[in-house]
């Protein structure tokens, strides 16, 4: 009786493992793209969020489809962890089936992956597409040893989005605020707080993003050119740190706890303004004082080669070399870089802003928006992005970013030293390069 | 006696406390659906008039029809196979018992342990290698088997009468036949202990199909739909609060119908 038993339970395990054959042919055989060069066929692209990215990508398919009717353009739904996690996948193990054609990458994780996984991208630099239209700022981010291998999309050029009622009731304008330092502007922040108990700006407690915003204004980054740390005594980041923990020390900057407190705050009129990547606008625009607010550049750091100007998020389209990457390639070549209809098109119904030098002077950017009293803020944005420094992100970005969030909130929260800290931060970085 | 009811007091104001902390975020969840954006941020916790605006928004969004299928074919077949494959598994452990099988239970036991996370990369090359990516029975294989529900059906076989084993012996059946006839039946409520604590998992798993299933309307499942709608430069909490309530009302269904029996089942059947 126990062998019957046994008998049938080493049947169900063997017919399971039949059926897993079975059903293994059927999917391999789903890999019959047309070969690299042929210009027909379908193109998979990865990409998220249902109210930017998809529709400009699905506008660049009807643009497309009317050059090559016989490509099939497939848009998926892909939130940006998942196509991290399937890129890890499947260069880790090797298997390649789950990999679209075209995907969209973060910008400060697009050196790190291809630098980690070199198989999987396609060098687009001698593919045609004119990198050099696209703001330096931006490309620098998809470039790994000077080769390009990213299509630059949405502009992550930063922002003071500020509201104009506010200010004038302290008695100052937006000029007050605009091409100043950081100096200048937190002396106007204690003048506006006192008067109208409204804290200029706010962010999300910790501050490391904040703080990278600071440095790539001045052109700095984290890395030496041989990949070390550039932390521990860094003359930009300290300053940074400095000027943060001012602005958090007189009330000028509200530090909050979370996403959606940081949205709150100046949907909900806790606070005069917001410095953010110009993507937060969609959401600024929940604020029910419209016309009543305005967009200018960032304060500067006053050290050796500050600027008004630097980047926050935005991200870039990256081609694989596992499917039709010559479609692909051309697809991307007609539209993200080589379009001005498509950015005119997608502008008014994304606000998606791109960072393509020929679409920049268009009309579409130039028209007066009525939430921002009139003022040309695409224009101005596109303006703000081709004067961003470009820094270098590397692999170990976002290690050095948490490590110096920890710095920072040891230092205000437990008082804590600033080159302790930052010897600290640099340390810890260096233990996980070296791992 | 005033001793007695100010114990009693601490003890009633301890449990008004809990009971806030853990039905309030229900309530924030259902409030949150009925208002708009605005309000939420504004931390509102009246019901609004936006619920259907809501639904609209989403619907147009995702696609909702298809994920809330998928999970339920999802949490339903691993649910009903996992739980035969682990109560034969329990009782032969239990009945047949030996000594090497306890070391093999207790090294069963180890990979509870073990997070999922750790074993992500190994378990998805496996499958893929075996061919079996964007299949159902893919994303069903890692879970068919649970060392929890093991000991849960182990334990269980343990205040199992032997004596009813060995009559039902004498009389003639056989093994599988007092295993689906007697053992079975009696079990009921642990059953429905495994199938609620294996449904619940099975539905709010999240980590194993997105890796294992291509993306698209046609694989997603509840979670992956909820994880989209927060990918978004702007996030549509009340849309995003809409999509959690759908995505736990079977999970709150399966919980009611199951109440009784799951807490008799995480005690003992055999009384």
């Amino acid at each position: 009786m126990k062998k019957l038993l046994a008998l049938i339970l080493v049947l169900v395990l063997a017919a399971s493992v039949v059926a897993c054959g079975g059903n293994g042919g059927g999917t391999a055989g789903t890999d019959g793209s047309a070969p690299a060069g042929e210009l027909k066929g379908e193109v998979t692209v990865w990409c998220w969020d249902p109210n930017f990215n998809i529709p400009a990508m699905t506008e660049a398919a009807r643009i497309y489809n009317a050059i090559n009717p016989d490509a099939v353009i497939n848009i998926v739904e892909t939130p940006w962890d998942q196509v991290q996690d399937a890129l890890t996948a499947a260069a880790t193990t090797g298997v390649l089936d789950n990999i679209p054609d075209i995907f969209l990458m973060q910008d400060m994780a697009f050196q790190r992956n291809v630098m980690t996984f070199p198989e999987l991208f396609i060098d687009l630099t001698n593919t045609g597409i004119d990198f050099g239209q696209f703001a330096a700022g931006k490309r620098g981010f998809s470039t790994v040893d000077g080769k390009n291998f990213g299509v630059p999309f949405d502009n992550g050029a930063t922002i003071y989005a500020v509201r104009t009622d506010v200010l004038e009731q302290a008695g100052y304008t937006v000029a007050d605020v605009t091409d100043v330092t950081w100096s200048q502007f937190i002396s106007v922040g204690k003048d506006v707080l006192a008067q109208t108990g409204m804290p200029m700006l706010s962010t999300t407690a910790g501050g490391g993003d904040f703080i990278m915003v600071m440095l790539q204004s001045a052109g700095v980054d984290l890395f030496n050119a041989d990949g070390s740390p550039n932390i521990a005594g860094n003359p930009v980041l300290i300053s940074a740190i400095e000027t943060y923990l001012e602005l958090v020390d007189t009330g000028v900057l509200l530090e909050v706890n979370g996403w959606d407190e940081y949205i709150d705050s100046f949907v909900n009129d806790n606070v005069v303004g917001t410095i953010s990547g110009c993507w937060i606008l969609g959401s600024v625009q929940e604020n029910a004082h419209a016309g009543a607010w305005a967009v200018t550049n960032i304060p500067r750091l006053e050290v050796a080669g500050g600027t008004n100007f630097s980047s926050w998020g935005g991200s870039s389209w990256a081609v694989t070399n596992v499917g039709n990457s010559a479609l692909a390639v051309d697809f991307l070549k007609h539209t993200f870089a080589g379009s001005v209809e498509l950015y005119e098109t997608i502008l008014p119904s994304t606000g998606a802003i791109g960072t393509w030098a020929p679409a920049a002077a268009s009309s579409v950017y130039a028209e007066p928006h009525p939430f921002f009293g009139g003022q040309a803020v695409f224009a101005d944005i596109v303006g703000f992005a081709g004067k961003i420094p470009q820094i270098n992100v590397g692999v170990y970005f976002y290690t050095a970013n948490d490590n110096i969030s920890i710095a920072v909130s040891n230092i205000i929260n437990n008082g804590a030293d600033i080159t302790t800290e930052l010897q600290a931060a640099q340390e810890a970085t260096e233990f996980a390069i070296m791992e | 006696m005033v001793g007695r009811n100010i114990a009693r007091f601490f003890k009633y104001a301890f449990l008004t406390i809990a009971a806030v902390l853990s039905v309030f975020p229900l309530y924030w969840m259902v409030v949150s659906s009925t208002n708009a954006n605005p309000a939420i941020l504004r931390g509102s916790l009246i019901p609004g008039t936006n619920l259907f605006v809501n639904i609209q928004n989403l619907i147009a969004q995702q696609a909702l029809g298809q994920a809330f299928i998928n999970s339920i074919v999802n949490a339903l077949s691993v649910s009903v196979v996992s739980i035969i494959i682990c109560s034969i598994a329990g009782y032969g452990f239990e009945i047949f018992h030996s000594k090497a099988k306890d070391r093999f239970m207790a090294f069963l036991l180890v990979s509870v342990m073990v997070p999922f996370a750790a074993v992500m990369i190994p378990l998805f090359s496996l499958v893929a290698n075996m061919g079996l990516m964007n299949t159902t029975l893919g994303f069903m294989l890692p879970m068919l088997s649970s060392a929890f529900l093991i000991m849960l059906f182990r334990q269980s076989a343990r205040a199992f009468p032997h004596e009813m084993i060995e009559a039902a012996r004498v009389d003639g059946l056989s093994e599988l036949s007092i295993f689906i006839r007697i053992f079975m039946p009696t079990m009921k409520a642990t059953y429905a202990a495994a199938f609620t604590i294996q449904f619940l998992a099975s539905w709010n798993t999240f980590l194993w199909p997105r890796l294992i299933m291509t993306p698209g309307a046609s694989s997603i499942t509840m979670p992956m739909l909820l994880a989209n709608l927060l990918s978004g430069y702007v996030t549509d909490f009340g849309v995003n609060m809409v999509a959690a309530f759908i995505a736990s009302v079977p999970t709150i269904i399966v919980f009611f119908i199951m109440q009784r029996q799951f807490a008799q089942g995480i005690v003992g059947s055999v009384k």
